[in-house]
């Protein structure tokens, strides 16, 4: 990982942790149990590159999006924007708004429908303190920047009167338009046209190579990943299971729920036949014992059930959180990068993995 | 309609548009359900949009038709029209879906577009099912999973008394993989894939013979659609019903389905065998949407999906409605409309100029052997290991 201290780190976050507490179905007197939603992730967005993270729904993945967009506070863990820490308790700034910029998975949804394309892109700028005078002229120029032409075209329609795919490179001008550093892009082609997707995927890749832009992009779709991304997070039960530099991940899985995740996209040149997976699902979890996956593991041991397994060093920049590889050396993410600001509550949360 | 048009016609009897109901002892005993010219507006007189266009499918029993194409394209209203689920302003504008719902010896054939509220009522659910592709919009969000099962067998299974029909609901859930305490369950307890497979035990219930499946899968993850779709074959297995399974997600569709329709704006434009679909595809839209997904394996390359978007249909483009996104585009197409017609000695067909006789060749990437590895000459340029 040492070569990424080179890189311009845009958006770093250490042990992002995030509970919450949730209703037994079925308990009375109000029985509350933890989930953990997001368990101690560390990831770096760097500029011109584009993260991917991929997971099944309530993997945790849209959370921690939410948490780098400061929607959703972290219970504990550590966020630095462009080598500057956040205070996570204080309220989200302007700037970080400005900065950290956030694209919804349904374009329809995220659009006020009663205005018209104008005022959707208008209002941020506005917010954001460009001139009036200045404003269509930007949004115009946003609209240029995700390939709409021409752009006069689409700032006096409603969002109904266009597709989804149209939609959605609004809703990406949009958070364009105030020029952020760190693009995070939540599932941004599930909801659109087969035939349009590869046009939105392309579109963030060229925003990230030509405008420097660092890009998260979460999906469940994990040859969509491979496409588009530099490096690949692959989430399960709120933690991270498998990361690899480049797309070796998908080349050669280590961890045996990327392994799942990688059969279960649809080969044409293999029939359906393939057997179920055995055991009920955890996709959200309340338990901290063991390895996460382990009651759909294929390849279960006894440690497995007995203690969390940390993230091993499988390979060059490629590390995966399973007991298959305890004879490789533990890796912690902090070994190579240079810390600015320690804490005792940081230490001791590396330590407990 | 061009004189060659015409000439297509005549030759490929399917195209036949006027519904004229053929006596149903002419027909291969195996078939379960034969559509002829479908077609199905919104709105009428000038207002009309065309969203189903002359229609041909034909269905054996046990076999699985794979219907594909983008949202618009007119898969869900061909669903809705055919089991006549649709709603105004839908309305059914021609053609005929004739049902079999007798045996081998003693065929018994209905037509879904004209039969009246008493026959649609015998045949649904009981013969044919449909599972939709929101799960939670089906399911009432105030009423348990249980009564739904309830009230199903209760209406159509009258001799059972509340105890049978409770031990038929568990044995339903315990054929999709659910455990018998989910019957006690209200519908926003359960996760996506729960509810879907819910759906699935319910369209199950009544032992249909056809089972209409419109994007069952679309709004679940790639681990819970493979478990889902492998479990349906499972059952497909043991009580031999017949599917038509609608998605976009065609290389889904190519692991799955005997056969495959492309529909575009409302038209089919290629039908062809799964195998023959995937590896040989005739039509540029198929041959676009195929490359649309990125490849698992292999080299890295650029692709470029289908430029444009979809056609809005209350503005249809003239000629084929699929030129202005066309690669191959000639002038001709934005005239004529191109119609249905056979290829390799009828078993397969597409809509396209680039396939008409005496026309110009195809290009390579579209005239492919059958069984050839399509991504050895691929345009995108991927290669496969």
């Amino acid at each position: 990982m040492s070569d990424l201290t080179a890189l311009e780190v845009q958006l770093r976050a250490r042990h992002l942790t995030r509970h919450f507490s949730a209703r037994i179905p079925g308990a009375r007197f109000r029985a509350k149990r933890v989930v953990y939603a997001v368990d101690d992730a560390s990831v770096d967005l760097v500029a011109g590159r584009v993260t991917a993270v991929v997971g099944e729904s309530g993997s945790g993945k849209s959370v921690l999006a939410r948490m780098l967009a400061r929607i959703i506070v972290p219970t504990s863990g550590e966020l630095e924007l462009r080598g500057v820490p956040i205070d996570l308790h204080a309220k989200r700034t302007l700037d970080y708004a400005a900065q950290v910029q956030l694209v919804l998975q349904d374009p329809f949804a995220s659009m006020n429908p009663v205005h018209l394309v104008r005022r959707n892109l208008e209002r941020p700028l506005l917010i954001h303190g460009a001139a009036k005078a200045q404003v269509e002229e930007l949004a115009l120029a946003a609209l240029r920047r995700v390939s709409l032409d021409p752009p006069e075209k689409f700032l006096d329609r409603y969002p109904h009167e266009l597709s989804g795919g149209q939609l959605q490179r609004i809703s990406i001008a949009r958070a364009l338009c105030v020029q952020p550093k760190v693009l995070l892009a939540d599932e941004p082609i599930s909801m659109l046209d087969v035939s349009v997707r590869l046009g939105v995927l392309n579109l963030l890749r060229g925003l990230c190579d030509e405008e420097h832009l660092a890009v998260l992009y979460i999906t469940h779709d994990i040859a969509s990943a491979r496409y588009i991304a530099d490096e690949i997070v692959v989430m399960y039960a709120g933690q991270i299971v498998e990361y690899s530099r480049g797309t070796e991940l998908v080349d050669a899985p280590t961890h045996p729920y990327t392994q799942l995740l990688i059969a279960s996209v649809p080969d044409p040149n293999n029939p359906v036949a393939g057997a179920a997976v055995e055991g009920e699902r955890v996709v959200t979890t309340s338990s901290r014992d063991g390895c996460r996956f382990v009651a759909r593991c294929p390849q279960a041991m006894g440690i497995c059930r007995e203690s969390e397994p940390p993230q091993f060093q499988v390979g060059e920049g490629h590390t995966s959180r399973c007991w298959l590889y305890r004879d490789l050396p533990e890796s912690t993410v902090d070994v190579a990068l240079p810390r600015r600001r320690g804490g005792g509550n940081q230490e001791q949360m590396t330590t407990s993995k | 309609m061009t004189t060659d048009a015409v000439a297509a016609a005549a030759e490929v009897p399917v195209m036949e548009t006027t519904p004229t109901a053929e006596p149903a002892e002419d027909r291969p005993a195996r078939w379960i359900l034969d559509v002829r010219g479908f077609s199905v507006d919104y709105g009428y007189g000038d207002q009309a949009v065309r969203a189903v266009d002359r229609v041909d499918l034909h269905l054996d029993r046990s076999t699985v038709l794979g219907v594909a194409g983008e949202s618009g394209s007119g898969k869900s209203t061909l669903v809705y029209g055919l089991t006549r689920l649709l709603r105004a302003p839908g309305v059914i504008t021609g053609g005929q879906a004739l049902f079999n719902r007798g045996d081998d010896e003693h065929p018994d054939v209905i037509d879904l577009t004209t039969a009246d509220e008493k026959e649609l009522r015998s045949v649904r659910w009981s013969e044919i099912s449909v599972v939709l592709q929101s799960a939670l919009n089906a399911l009432n969000p105030v009423v348990r999973v249980g009564s739904v099962f309830d009230e199903i067998l209760s209406t159509h299974r009258r001799t059972l008394n509340k105890s049978q029909r409770r031990a038929r609901a568990v044995e339903l859930l315990t054929l999709v993989g659910l455990n018998e305490d989910r019957l006690m369950r209200y519908p926003h307890e359960l996760s996506g894939g729960q509810r879907q497979r819910i759906m699935i035990a319910l369209a199950l219930a009544l032992e249909p013979k056809l089972i209409i499946m419109d994007e069952p899968t679309t709004a679940l993850d790639v681990v819970t659609q493979r478990e889902i779709i492998s479990e349906l074959f499972t059952l497909r297995a043991h009580f031999g019903f017949a599917m038509i399974f609608i998605t976009h997600d065609l290389s889904l569709l190519v692991q799955l389905a005997d056969e495959i329709v492309v529909m575009y704006a409302g038209r089919l434009v290629e039908r062809a065998s799964a195998r023959a679909l995937f590896s040989a595809p005739r039509h540029p839209y198929t041959l676009g949407l195929l490359n649309s997904f990125p490849p698992m394996h292999g080299a890295h390359a650029e692709l470029n999906g289908i430029p444009g978007s979809p056609p809005d249909l209350s503005q249809p483009p003239s000629g084929c409605s699929f030129h202005p996104r066309c690669p191959y585009a000639m002038p001709r197409c934005s005239i004529d409309v191109p119609e249905l017609r056979g290829l390799d000695e009828g078993s397969r067909s597409v809509a396209c100029w680039l396939h008409s006789e005496g026309g110009v060749a195809a290009p390579v990437e579209l005239s492919r052997r059958v069984g050839a590895d399509r991504a050895s000459t691929d345009q995108s340029g991927s290669v496969r290991p």
